[in-house]
This record gives structure tokens, C-alpha cells and sequence, in this order.
């Protein structure tokens, strides 16, 4: 959490976030705000003002642009703070109402009633509540109300984030009070330029064309694909980072046109893009079969996931398909010859999942600070401090990278607390719905 | 979060469908004077024009008539944007807020705790 902060454009989102309802807070304490009824009242029009504020910068960081990600750590972190402004805005649209209801009905329960639902010609109340209620619709799957979500159904419904935003865009314009309307109007344009961007322009241009040149089995339900620009110019990217990938392959059997993040395996001096990809449903599992010489869009490249100037020792841990940005890496060291004091481990169920292995083992044999520890679930059990600290003996002093599935990502960042890895030096990316 | 979100989400049309049904259940509020017009006093424009000062200040909105000397200092704006009204016809005002906005669904069940009479225009 601490992280997030001191990224330069994270701080940037806070002070746009705290400032409105700041200012908006010091403008009511010039009125006195005596007895229950008004101090409700005050905290319901403030929720409503941080939860508005809140939206609309969730929504222009929804913004997709290769490179902008970067100033915020990476997409994955953008998306993170995108998450807890959402999360943080619908909590605080749900108050907002109830709030000013619970005021209202210091004067009788029919005025707090009729705060919630007023007479048929109160459209401004009556749009905050279709807001409110697409906002339902649209975040239900995000925090799994009612389950696990498909992740493109997920995706259709996201959309209707458009709708809600609009609706409590208007809905403040028609009630808003204090704050300058120009502070809205400038907000509002940000937000719907960045949902024009995605919803509307990213459609009709998902990402330059690429042609898939090989597709190699690399292990059961896992292959590698590498891909070309079809306009023959350089795609430039650091390793690590990751697309979105959406293949044309017209005899697909599902996932055509689907576009899906996946994790770039080559590295940058690599006249091929490669990436990973391990069947994990429907479009993933397609692509085990995708044909040489067909098309494919690719948007990048996006993510931040080794710090660029950390050249310290280092200490990663990659489990399952989640090993593929250490592949790009180590790929790029070798090819740039680093001299760089790593220890991998590979967290596998057993050795014929521990694909890349020897390929690792290769680059370990060419760069001399180069090590890597198989760690198998099936005969070792889970991972264990000591287990880690009897290979790397300064583990507690190196900065950790994890990349896995989530449990094995919890088990890791428990490991390196106890190794005594500070906070700081602490790097992790799962995908989870990006 | 997500067990968090899904808390507030329940505790939400929890509060609302008891703020409503509570509403409905409630027996109508005593002092609704309206509603009763052989109680009900007759202001005319004279007499209202007499209550125009900080300190005792009648208005007249939609045909009613209120003392508004109690409430000038709670009002969340400085007193003058009020005071300017005392002793007038003031719907105008009271419609559109100098923002071109009516006051809310409250805000009308504020004025009545105030309630005078009724105004005599001719």
C-alpha cells in the first residue's frame, strides 16, 4: 500500500480525490451545522461529493495508452487504484442517500421516506438513483455478489460503468451545490474522453496487427506463441511487461477477437514477441490450437513489473504460468550479458510442469549469479522460509519478485516477512480480470 | 473487499426499505395546519410586510405563510441571502436558490414547522 503512494501519479490521484471534498467541507464550516438533522445532512452531500469525484477519476484512469500506465507503476497498479476508487466510490454513493434520508427524517419518518423516494417529478433524485442502481448491475460481478463472473460477461457489463457515470454526472450537475460547476464540467470531460477512448475508439482499433509465426507445446495445456508486426516496424517493450492479445483466427473455437492479457516471454532484443499461454478457459484454451500465418491485434506493451533501476540482488519466485515474466527477464539478461545476482524459485507441482526449467538452467550455466531451485508441491509439499533459506542464505536482503497463482502469492509474501524482507523491496503481480 | 462491499450493499436496501417502510407506517405529523383550514390564519400582504427584519421575518411561499426568525441562523447560506426576502412574496427565491434550483424534498418538510397562515392577496 505504502508503494502505491510514492508513485508519482498515484499521489497525483489523491490529492484530486481529497481536495474536492476538502474544500467542500471548509466552504459548509462557515454555516453552523447544529444538532443531528444538519450534521447528517453535511456528511450526505460530502459522500456524495468524494463518491462523485471518486467515479469520475475511476473512470479516467479506466484510460488504456502504452506507456501512460508507467508513472502509476505499471497497469497492473493502475488498475489496483482504479479498483479501490470504484470499490470506494460505490460505498460512498450507498451512504450518500441513506445519509441524507437519516437527516431528513429528524423532521418526520414521511420526509426521510420521501428524501429516498420523492414525487414522480424529482427527476435529479430519480437519476442519482438509475446511477445508483447501474452501478449495482455493473459491480455486482467485480466483487463476485452473486459468484464468480464469465470474464467477458464481466467485461459487457463493465461497460455499463458508462451509463451510471452519466447518470451521476447529471445528477450532481442538477444538486450540486458549493463546489464550482466548472470543477465537474472538467472532470466530467476528463472521464468522458477517457470512456470514449476505450469503450468506443479502442473497439474499432484494438491494437496493431501481428502474425503468428510459431506456436510451440512447451508442456500439457501450455504453449508459447511468437508473433511478427505485420507492418515490419519494431515493437519495443521491457521485459515483463504484458498485451492484450485478440486472435482473427477465423477456425478458432472460441475467443475470436477476444482480446486477453497475457505476459511477454521474449526478450526485448528478440525480433519475435513471445508470450505464454496456459489453458485457462475458453479463449485461452483455443489458443493452444492456433494456427501459423493467421492474425492477431496486440495492445502494448503494458505493466511495470521489475523496477527498471533495480539491479541489486534479487530473489524471485514464479509459480505456474506466473513464471513467464521471469522467462523475459532472464531471456534479457542473458542476451544483454548482465552480470545480475539472482536466485529463482520455480514453483511447480512436479517436473513436468517446470517448463522453461532447462532453458533456466541454461542461462544459469551462461551468467555466473544465476541460480535457480526447482521446488516441487508434489514431493516436497508447500514452500517454506527454511526451505528457501538453505539455497539462498541472504534471502532476507534481496528484493523479492512473485508472480503466481494467488494462494501461492500469499504464501510467498508470508515467507518473505519471515525471511525479514522488507515492504519495500516486496514485488508482486497476479492477474486477476485485466 | 469484497465480503466488505457485499455487507454494505445488504446494509444499504436494509436502511432504505426501513427508512421507507417506517415512512408509510408513521402517522402524519401533528402540525400539518394546512390541512385544516378553519384553524388556519389569514396573512395579508400588510402584515407580511410588517415582518421584514433578521429578527422577526415572515415570507410567503406558494401561497403560505412563514416565520422564519428562528431558522435565518441554521439556514447553511450567510443570513443576508435570506434576510433580503423577509416580509415579501419570496417563491421565486425559494424555486430557484440564485442557482436556478429548487430546494429539495427537506427542505419543503422543513417549511412547514414554520407555518403562519395563509396569504390574502387582494
Amino acid at each position: 500500500m505504502m508503494r502505491i503512494l510514492t508513485r508519482p501519479g498515484n499521489l497525483l490521484i489523491l490529492i484530486i480525490v481529497i481536495l474536492p471534498v476538502a474544500v467542500a467541507a471548509w466552504m459548509a464550516s462557515a454555516y453552523p451545522t447544529v444538532g443531528a438533522g444538519p450534521m447528517l445532512n453535511l456528511l450526505g452531500r460530502l459522500t456524495g461529493v468524494m463518491g462523485m469525484t471518486m467515479m469520475l477519476v475511476a473512470a479516467v484512469v479506466s484510460i488504456r495508452i502504452p506507456g501512460l500506465d508507467q508513472p502509476f507503476g505499471g497497469l497492473t497498479e493502475l488498475w489496483k487504484v482504479h479498483h479501490w476508487l470504484g470499490g470506494g466510490a460505490f460505498l460512498l454513493v450507498m451512504a450518500h442517500p441513506v445519509l441524507l434520508a437519516l437527516s431528513a427524517a429528524t423532521l418526520s419518518p414521511q420526509a426521510g421516506a420521501s428524501m429516498l423516494l420523492p414525487s414522480s417529478d424529482a427527476t435529479a433524485i430519480w437519476i442519482g438513483w438509475g446511477a445508483l442502481v447501474a452501478m449495482m448491475v455493473f459491480l455486482a460481478p467485480t466483487f463476485s455478489f452473486f459468484g464468480a463472473p464469465h470474464y467477458q460477461r464481466w467485461k459487457g457489463l463493465h461497460a455499463i460503468s458508462a451509463v451510471a457515470v452519466v447518470l451521476a454526472f447529471s445528477h450532481t450537475i442538477m444538486l450540486g451545490r458549493g463546489l464550482p460547476v466548472w470543477f465537474w464540467w472538467g472532470l466530467g470531460a476528463l472521464a468522458l474522453v477517457a470512456l470514449t477512448f476505450r469503450l468506443v475508439w479502442r473497439k474499432a482499433n484494438p491494437g496493431r496487427r501481428f502474425r503468428i509465426e510459431a506456436v510451440t507445446p512447451l508442456a500439457d495445456r501450455v504453449v508459447e506463441i511468437a508473433l511478427v508486426p505485420e507492418d515490419g516496424k519494431p515493437f519495443p517493450y521491457e521485459a515483463g511487461q504484458f498485451v492484450y492479445l485478440a486472435p482473427l483466427d477465423e477456425s478458432l473455437a472460441a475467443g475470436r477477437g477476444e482480446e486477453h492479457p497475457y505476459t511477454i516471454a521474449s526478450a526485448p532484443q528478440d525480433g519475435l514477441l513471445r508470450i505464454a499461454i496456459k489453458d485457462l478457459g475458453d479463449a485461452s484454451g483455443a489458443l493452444q490450437k492456433a494456427k501459423t500465418g493467421t492474425q492477431a491485434t496486440v495492445d502494448g506493451p503494458y505493466g511495470r513489473f521489475f523496477e527498471p533501476a533495480d539491479a541489486g540482488p534479487q530473489l524471485w519466485f514464479g509459480g505456474g504460468i506466473g513464471i513467464t515474466p521471469f522467462v523475459g527477464r532472464a531471456r534479457w539478461m542473458a542476451a544483454a550479458g548482465s552480470s545480475a545476482d539472482v536466485h529463482l524459485v520455480y514453483c511447480a507441482n512436479d517436473p513436468g510442469r517446470a517448463y522453461y526449467l532447462d532453458e533456466f538452467h541454461a542461462i544459469a550455466r551462461a551468467i555466473p549469479n544465476f541460480r535457480v531451485w526447482p521446488h516441487y508441491f508434489r514431493e516436497e509439499g508447500p514452500l517454506h522460509a527454511s526451505w528457501v533459506e538453505a539455497r539462498c542464505k541472504d534471502a532476507g536482503s534481496r528484493s523479492v519478485y512473485a508472480c503466481g497463482p494467488g494462494p501461492m502469492l500469499d504464501l510467498v509474501e508470508s515467507i518473505s516477512r519471515e525471511l525479514g524482507v522488507p515492504a519495500s523491496h516486496y514485488n508482486s503481480e497476479e492477474f486477476d480480470f485485466l | 473487499m469484497k465480503r466488505f462491499t457485499w455487507s454494505a450493499f445488504v446494509a444499504f436496501w436494509a436502511s432504505v426499505i426501513t427508512i421507507v417502510v417506517l415512512g408509510a407506517l408513521s402517522p402524519e405529523p401533528t402540525g400539518a395546519l394546512a390541512s385544516e383550514p378553519q384553524l388556519t390564519r389569514e396573512v395579508t400582504m400588510d402584515e407580511l410586510a410588517q415582518h421584514a427584519t433578521e429578527s422577526d421575518c415572515w415570507m410567503a411561499i406558494r401561497g403560505k405563510v412563514y416565520d422564519f426568525s428562528d431558522y435565518i441562523p441554521e439556514h447553511p447560506t450567510p443570513p443576508f441571502i435570506m434576510v433580503q426576502w423577509c416580509g415579501k412574496e419570496a417563491t421565486e427565491a425559494y424555486d430557484t436558490k440564485g442557482y436556478g434550483r429548487p430546494h429539495s424534498a427537506m427542505a419543503d418538510a422543513m417549511l412547514e414547522s414554520y407555518f403562519v397562515g395563509i396569504l390574502i392577496t387582494d
